[in-house]
């Protein structure tokens, strides 16, 4: 199926649109008036949850249910956070959201804002995307000195603002509690939840946090109707999603599908232009580092989140990273437990010794000094650290692993007898 | 950094936060810009400027990668290793730019000039473009090979070092 550039702005215009005047030139900042002077806060939230909108964040939660969980009659003042930590391996669609249409997001921040009563948006951005910040930064100026940031937004009652706040380096501050404690001056470590973020969050206040894709989302579907968006895609992945595609494809980059339409085979033979000649796809991760992989025989998977759930992984944040037969599965997945190893905040014991672990097993076997029972040793560590912490950062490392046991086991074999040697890698085609 | 000029910086945010705390990460960013690492001196204005303890401002600084506690060169490269670039050729790219700084394949490090740092990252959300590399927190580009990642650090070894360090 075709791309469907609809519900992100610069892709439907076919450029940036970094100014103000270029956002509304391209339809923007019609949804926030329309709300503000026909509809309550709870019709809203009821629109956002009829659209069916789910999180693009990695967990797919529906969002407009999310936004319901906010308790109605706190005496505390409420939050939005939009998390732009975009940290996960495969994963460049904020990214591309941020640079080149910043104000479709600070327009969907606001809208999320009114829906649930909040005083004050924060977008968490990772540290790295210093240039994304400062575009942010500008277009917050830009929308306060033309009054749609501010006090008394339109002439109603409603005042918010927008704060870009900077972290510095580290994957764990995308859990979203991590966040939190980030954004309050603490070290980014998870918390126990619950409470959720929903009932005590920001401040311990309710907060609602929502990905920077997710909250983009907000004003088309308020323009456009959320009949229009639920009427995309199926029934239980509504909508477009963005898909990241790296790896070893000829034109890697973002691709706006709608759910369910386009299959993986598609979105990488067709949309990123495929492999190199004489290459077979070996693994695919679809979303993000963190999902199990899936194998050549997964292609026709369609792209929607029941049907990657029912092909063994999951559509996660939509970081689809292809690796082809010229690639090591083995050596793939010890790049991949390096990363969890890295990004452990060490909080808890299961996850800062048992990535570790298995960083150190998988090595051996790449090394070709792995024992007979190394691989053994690796299982039992899976029991030891899933479902032992208390954010999903470790089950992101061991999924993916007990996974590509499963899906390769000659490779496995085959590396255990002789190692693994460095593959040669793609090179930059040429443009 | 004096803690008169991180006050200075932190004033017009303050009123953004129902909590003060929440200006320690900015303040040590915004210290970190003046020499691109923090002394002991600055941790010490980052505290006196937020009203938190030398201590608490170490405990917050040392968890993030991006907040450096000892010194680093002129400009910091950092190469992404993590699955996409490394499909793309970053461990070859990586290795280039160590062999080149004179420092090792396992840690990376200072060249002897003190000019350029060169680390490992992990994904730095530039896949499409692997392999990668960024410059201090500001310009990601890509895709590099080997002699476009030494043609790259002999030019920032050329060029004026920057006003501010933002990293
Ligand atoms: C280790 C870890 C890292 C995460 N990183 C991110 C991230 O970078 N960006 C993001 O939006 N969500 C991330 N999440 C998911 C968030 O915890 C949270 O579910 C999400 O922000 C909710 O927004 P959504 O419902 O719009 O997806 C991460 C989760 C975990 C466990
Ligand atoms: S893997 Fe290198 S930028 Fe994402």
């Amino acid at each position: 199926m075709p791309l469907l550039n609809s519900v992100y702005r610069q892709r439907e215009a076919g450029k940036p649109l970094v100014t103000l005047d270029d956002y509304r030139a391209a339809g923007g900042y019609q949804a926030l008036p329309k709300v503000l002077a026909e509809m309550d806060p709870d019709d809203l939230q009821y629109e956002f949850m009829r659209s069916g909108l789910r999180g693009r964040g990695g967990a797919g939660f529906p969002m407009g249910k999310k936004a319901s969980f906010l308790p109605k009659d706190s005496q505390r003042p409420k939050y939005v956070v939009c998390n732009a930590d975009e940290s996960e391996p495969g994963t460049f669609k904020d990214r591309e959201i941020m640079e080149f249409n910043p104000f479709q997001l600070l327009e969907g921040i606001t809208l999320a804002g009114y829906a649930i009563g909040a005083v004050r948006g924060y977008i968490y951005i990772r540290g790295e995307y210093e240039h994304q910040a400062r575009v942010l930064d500008r277009a917050v100026a830009e929308a306060r000195a033309a009054g749609l940031l501010g006090t008394g937004l339109f002439k109603s009652t409603f005042d918010f603002d927008i704060t870009v706040y900077r972290g510095a380096g580290a994957y764990i501050c995308g859990e979203e509690t991590a966040l939190l404690e980030s954004l309050e001056g603490k070290r980014g470590q998870p918390r126990l939840k619950p409470p959720f973020p929903a009932v005590a969050g920001l401040y311990h206040s309710p907060t609602l946090i929502n990905n920077v894709e997710t909250l983009a989302a907000l004003p088309p579907i308020v323009e456009k109707g959320a009949d229009w968006y639920a009427g995309l895609g199926t029934e239980k992945s509504p909508g477009t999603k963005i898909f990241c595609v790296s790896g070893h494809v000829m034109r890697p980059g973002n691709y706006e599908i709608v759910l369910g339409e386009t299959t993986l085979r598609e979105l990488i033979f067709v949309h990123a232009g495929g492999l190199r000649p004489g290459r077979r796809v070996k693994a695919v991760w679809v979303g993000g580092s963190s999902v199990p992989p899936l194998g050549e025989q997964h292609l026709d998977t369609p792209l929607d989140y029941e049907a990657l759930a029912a092909a063994g992984t999951m559509l996660g944040s939509g970081g689809c990273i292809v690796m082809d037969d010229s690639g090591s599965v083995v050596r793939t997945t010890l790049r991949l437990v390096t990363f969890y190893r890295h990004e452990s905040c060490g909080k808890c014991s299961p996850c800062r010794e048992g990535t570790s672990w298995m960083e150190k097993l998988l090595q051996r076997i790449v090394d070709g000094q792995a024992g007979p029972d190394d691989l053994e040793m690796l299982k039992a560590l899976f029991g030891r650290i899933s479902g032992r912490t208390l954010c999903p950062l470790a089950e992101g490392a061991v999924g993916p692993v007990r996974t590509a046991l499963e899906l390769f086991p000659d490779d496995w074999a085959d590396a255990l007898e002789n190692g693994v040697p460095v593959p040669e890698p793609m090179l930059p085609v040429s443009s | 950094m004096t803690a008169d000029q991180i006050r200075e910086y932190l004033e017009p945010r303050r009123h953004e936060f129902a909590d003060p705390r929440s200006l320690v990460l900015p303040a040590l960013k915004f210290a970190q810009t003046g020499r691109g690492y923090l002394t002991r001196e600055d941790m010490e204005a980052v505290a006196e400027a937020t009203g938190y303890s030398a201590s608490y401002v170490e405990s917050v600084a040392t968890f993030y990668d991006r907040v450096y506690t000892e010194p680093v060169g002129t400009r910091v490269v950092s190469v992404c290793v993590s699955m996409s670039c490394q499909l793309r050729g970053a461990d070859q790219v990586w290795e280039a730019l160590c062999d080149k700084e004179g420092v090792d394949h396992h840690h990376g490090g200072t060249s002897a000039d003190g000019r350029i740092t060169v680390q490992e990252a992990q994904c730095l959300g530039y896949c499409d473009r692997a392999a990668c590399i960024q410059v201090d927190a500001e310009e990601t580009q890509g895709p590099h090979t080997p002699d476009s990642a030494r043609a790259l650090v002999d030019e920032l070894r050329a060029a004026p070092d920057p006003d501010e360090y933002w990293r």
